[in-house]
């Protein structure tokens, strides 16, 4: 099984994990596609690290995989336990359509990334196309869900396709920046699931349309 | 040796003052180690300012300053103390009411320090991933900054601003991503995101990806400024947020994000030419001005009429560093230091009115002059400085924007933004006379200001008087600074 | 001598195909009842049913055209033709120049269109029902099944299906890559839709209010409606064959094969679609028919399936060449 393999797979995986994030609407089924979301980008890394015999990155590849598909969703699935409806709301842009967004936006993506292939033509840089229509979807369902919690699994996995891409394109970016990146990611996500917490306790209940006091 | 400590004062001085906080809480003590800590900011950005004339001050790999760095160090220590200073009297009035506990003053306390020490990790970064980590830190901070007061509006406040902030702050790591991408294929593999480093490759960057990388970053660090079409989580959160916090983030937050596109310019203009990013700032400044003067025409917000007035500004911002030239560079720097100064006055003004009136609303306040020739007077001076009245700063800037601008050919954008600026003066002259001018209705409450509470707001608005009137001595700094943004051609 | 063979090939695939698809029905209606605790009817069944309503009367409903009266013929017909077009024991077939990816796709479609119009020709309610939930989920299924057969023809740079195979064939790596995995997905939904099965329509209801097909058909008896039983096994045959042989195209015959290759290939199909037709019958016992407005939900995941399946493989051809 050769790395490019194993690449192609994590790489459409990845795509694949955001497709279904972008179908369910349980937010508990959410969170799971989320941790194998996470398998998918830190297969990449890995992969790549095993590839060039680099120990300095294997150790990064790993933490990233620990980190995305272990870590972050747990902190998700902390918000979910004390929530009575599991269930995501009809969202704004119902789900046949939100998949044929998906579908424009991978095109998009496609035609968008095409400088960054053309550079550098390596099987790593031609999945990159790939992880930036993960980052397109994820945008696209911050925009257009109405429960908190699904708008926190937008951001990850907008997260996912920006790692994805580091990696894809430069194996990483130097160790302090992933390092520091993590983090940020982590702290802005851990501020997310208290803001959720002090939202139930508020507004009795996640749905974010209920959010429109200030206004002009 | 000295090195050293000009480039670690600034973040060490409020981190210190952070851990006094966490430890013994917000006391006199602490409070006046805060101020301290934030003079100190200011010191070094002076003493960086003087000392980076010839050469750019560096650290082992990861602090850098040259003298943009320097004026920024300024703008920040500058609003931190009036900022800092008017959190005393703010926070002694809150607890008095009731509004706050200890623990959460603490909390706050500790908060606005690490804030502060983000933001001069923001400037004094040695490379663009550095420089990330520390905006996606401020916004990390400033969460929980926002959502002091636990109320309903605050917590939609706080999670608006959270939640697109962090989009645009991924976006802008993405660009980074790209422009390290593209950096290792035009020179070395290690230290390609170093802003040095950056600098000498620039010309060999990939156009294609470059591009991409600037779109990317000047969207993603553009909505931490503010810019429309992002700028809906921008009056939101500066308008519930307690009113020192919001002065930092309206006064300082905003520049120093803006700062960051200022140093991704300096490297896209030499790989891609001027024009690219000339016309980027020049859409994206044009639409916040007028997203920001016509709102502030319907304002029945005070607080929210503050936070469109910078959203104003920082338009023109935009415009000026369109244009591009040294002036032009120059001036907007002098323009963000003398709006961070008026606008953190106003702000701590609008707190006195809001513990006082407990509402926001512009229709509660009438004859502020009458009922408190202190506070009206002040407050009428930070009008009179935001307005770009002289003799205050920013009427220096705006002149000296409007010929750099000229100079640089953008006439005809030039004339739509002054147009709108002038829409937004109107506006405000409107709103802040109805505040402040008149006879004071009956059952207006009593608005009580001690001087050692005062204090800040008048050392606000000397400091942007001074910096009006003797502009001089600070010009050639400025026009450094200018330089260090413009790069090598 | 070839094209002897390969007019010999073609007869012997349909004969095949004629006479075992009510068999696979029979499989799989017999696996569903094992695995339900039942003794089941055994595989012949759908024959032995087959030949009762042969023997019987025909009815024709007052009022009713001739739409009605020739909708059996034209589906049937269709789905004969269709499978002469298809390789699914050889890829040798005289035909094979007209074997095209959208002849195929469109006799399939007229013999849905034939029916949902004796539908609509009967002037019942249910048949009217039947007609336009069929034409909904025919037209929604249309494009995925275009664009999960691209995707496997892009590397194959043809779309004469027999063409495909035989790319597929001697490339056998092709199939174990993400862009043939997503294709595959997408396909297997579409033969799902194709053929009315569980979760899009349940072919054993007797509810009329959730028929799809059966509603169609609730006015035909006698020879009209076994003909009709008939076309309906030859397309569900027909469908897993494609599904089988566009990935895992092993054992098929060549142009240049004798009888002996021809007979491992009808084998091999042979073998290969009752697995999968007992595969689909096992997952329809733990599946419940969804309601009809989730159905476009379906269809549209796997034509974003089927999309991201072509663009995957575009991007990743230089990796998979």
């Amino acid at each position: 099984m050769s790395y490019v393999t194993v690449l192609d797979f994590a790489a459409g995986g990845l795509l694949l994990c955001s497709v279904l994030l972008v179908w369910r609407r349980d937010l508990t089924a959410m969170v799971r596609w989320l941790s194998a979301q996470g398998v998918a980008v830190g297969a990449i890394p890995v992969s790549l690290a095993l590839h060039r015999d680099d120990r300095a990155l294997l150790a990064v590849g790993i933490g990233v995989l620990v980190f995305r598909a272990v870590v972050l969703p747990r902190v998700l699935a902390r918000v979910l336990r004390g929530e009575p409806e599991p269930r995501e709301a009809q969202p704004l842009v119902n789900t046949s359509a939100s998949l044929l967004a998906v579908a424009v936006l991978t095109l998009l993506a496609d035609a968008v990334s095409q400088p960054i292939v053309r550079l550098d033509p390596t099987p790593a840089t031609q999945a990159v196309p790939l992880a930036v229509a993960v980052v397109l979807t994820g945008v696209f369902m911050l925009v257009t869900r109405r429960r908190a919690l699904s708008q926190v699994v937008g951001f990850v996995m907008l997260d996912n396709g920006i790692a994805a891409a580091a990696f894809l394109t430069t194996a990483g970016v130097p160790l302090i920046v992933e390092f520091g990146a993590s983090i940020d990611v982590l702290l802005a996500v851990l501020v997310l699931q208290i803001l959720t917490a002090r939202m139930r306790v508020k507004f009795g209940g996640t749905d974010v349309d209920e959010l429109r006091e200030l206004r002009d | 040796m000295s090195a050293t400590l000009l480039l670690l004062a600034p973040l060490v001085a409020p981190t210190l003052a952070a851990v006094a906080i966490v430890l013994v809480g917000w006391r006199r003590s602490t409070a006046i180690a805060s101020v301290t800590s934030c003079g100190v900011v200011l010191a070094a950005g002076a003493t960086l300012a003087a000392t980076t004339h010839t050469s750019n001050v560096v650290l082992g790999l990861v602090l850098r300053a040259d003298t943009l760095t320097a004026v920024m160090l300024i703008v920040i220590g500058a609003v931190g103390v009036v900022a800092i200073w008017a959190s005393v009297a703010y926070l002694d009035a809150e607890l008095l009411h009731g509004h706050t506990t200890r623990p959460r003053a603490r909390q706050y306390g500790a908060l606005v320090n690490v804030f502060i020490a983000t933001m001069a990790l923001a400037v004094l970064a040695d490379n663009l991933g550095v420089m990330w980590i520390a905006i996606e830190a401020t916004t990390v901070t400033t969460a929980f900054l926002v959502g002091h007061r636990r109320t309903r509006r605050s917590l939609e406040a706080t999670w608006k601003y959270v939640v697109i902030c962090s989009v645009g702050i991924a976006l802008a790591f993405l660009g980074t991503v790209l422009l390290y991408f593209a950096s290792q294929h035009a020179g070395q593999g290690a230290g390609a995101l170093d802003i040095d480093a950056l600098a000498a490759r620039a010309a060999h960057l990939d156009p294609g990806v470059t591009r991409l990388a600037a779109v990317l970053l000047l969207l993603g660090y553009g909505t931490k400024v503010g810019l429309a079409p992002f700028h809906t989580w921008l009056a939101d959160a500066h308008s519930e947020a307690p009113a020192p916090v919001s002065a930092l983030m309206s006064g300082v937050l905003l520049a120093v994000a803006f700062s960051a596109i200022l140093r991704v310019k300096s490297v896209v203009d030499v790989a891609l030419g001027p024009a690219f990013l000339r016309g980027g700032l020049l859409i994206l400044g044009l639409l916040t001005l007028l997203v920001a003067a016509s709102l502030l025409l319907v304002q029945r917000d005070y607080k929210r009429l503050l936070a469109y007035s910078s959203l104003e500004h920082m338009g023109l911002v935009a415009v000026a560093a369109a244009a591009g030239t040294k002036l032009a560079i120059a001036a907007l720097l002098l323009h963000v230091l003398g709006h961070g100064l008026g606008k953190s006055v106003l702000f701590v003004a609008a707190g006195h009115l809001q513990l006082t009136h407990q509402s926001t609303a512009i229709a509660d306040v009438r004859g502020v002059v009458a009922r408190n020739p202190l506070l009206g007077a002040t407050l009428a001076a930070g009008f009179v400085a935001l307005l770009g009245l002289p003799p205050f700063a920013l009427f220096a800037s705006e002149v000296a924007i409007a010929r750099g601008a000229a100079n640089a050919g953008l006439a005809w954008p030039l004339g739509v933004a002054l147009v709108l600026a002038l829409v937004a003066f109107g506006a405000l002259v409107h709103h802040g006379s109805a505040m402040l001018l008149g006879p004071p209705t009956g059952d207006a409450p009593e608005l009580v200001l001690s001087l050692p509470a005062a204090a800040p707001m008048i050392a606000g608005l000397a400091g942007c008087l001074l910096l009006g009137i003797v502009a001089a001595p600070l010009t050639h700094t400025l026009l450094a600074a200018a330089a260090n943004v413009m790069a090598s051609r | 001598m070839t094209a002897v063979m390969g007019a010999a090939g073609v007869v012997v695939q349909v004969a095949a195909i004629a006479t075992g698809a009510p068999v696979l029905v029979g499989v799989m209606r017999q696996v569903r009842a094992r695995l339900e605790g039942r003794r089941g009817p055994g595989i012949a069944q759908p024959w032995r049913e087959m030949r009762k309503l042969f023997g019987k009367e025909s009815i024709r409903p007052e009022g009713t055209t001739l739409v009605f009266a020739l909708a059996p013929a034209v589906l049937a017909g269709s789905a004969l033709v269709a499978s002469t077009l298809i390789p699914v024991a050889t890829t040798g077939s005289p035909l094979d120049s007209v074997g095209d990816l959208f002849a195929v796709i469109g006799l399939l479609l007229l013999g849905s269109v034939a029916l949902a119009l004796a539908g609509l020709d009967t002037g019942t309610a249910f048949g009217g029902m039947g007609a336009s939930r069929a034409m909904t989920i025919g037209a929604l299924v249309e494009p995925s099944a275009l664009l999960a057969v691209f995707a496997v023809s892009i590397p194959a740079h043809s779309s004469n299906l027999g063409a495909i195979v035989t790319a597929v064939a001697s490339h056998p790596a092709r199939s174990a890559t993400p862009a043939a995995a997503l294709a595959c997905a997408a396909m297997a939904i579409v033969v799902i839709a194709e053929s009315g099965r569980l979760p899009v329509d349940n072919p054993a209801t007797h509810l009329e209010v959730t028929m799809v097909h059966e509603a169609m058909t609730l006015e035909y008896a006698g020879p009209q409606l076994g003909l009709l039983e008939w076309a309906a096994s030859i397309r569900l045959t027909l469908l897993l064959a494609l599904l089988a042989n566009l990935f895992l195209p092993f054992g098929i015959a060549t142009a240049h094969a004798g009888l002996a290759g021809l007979g491992l290939g009808l084998v091999a199909i042979a073998a290969k679609v009752v697995v999968l037709a007992s595969l689909l019958a096992g997952a329809e016992v733990f599946l419940a028919k969804l309601r009809l407005f989730r159905v476009p939900e379906l269809l549209a995941g796997s034509f974003l399936i089927g999309l991201l399946a072509v663009v995957v493989s575009s991007f990743l051809t230089a990796t998979t060449k």
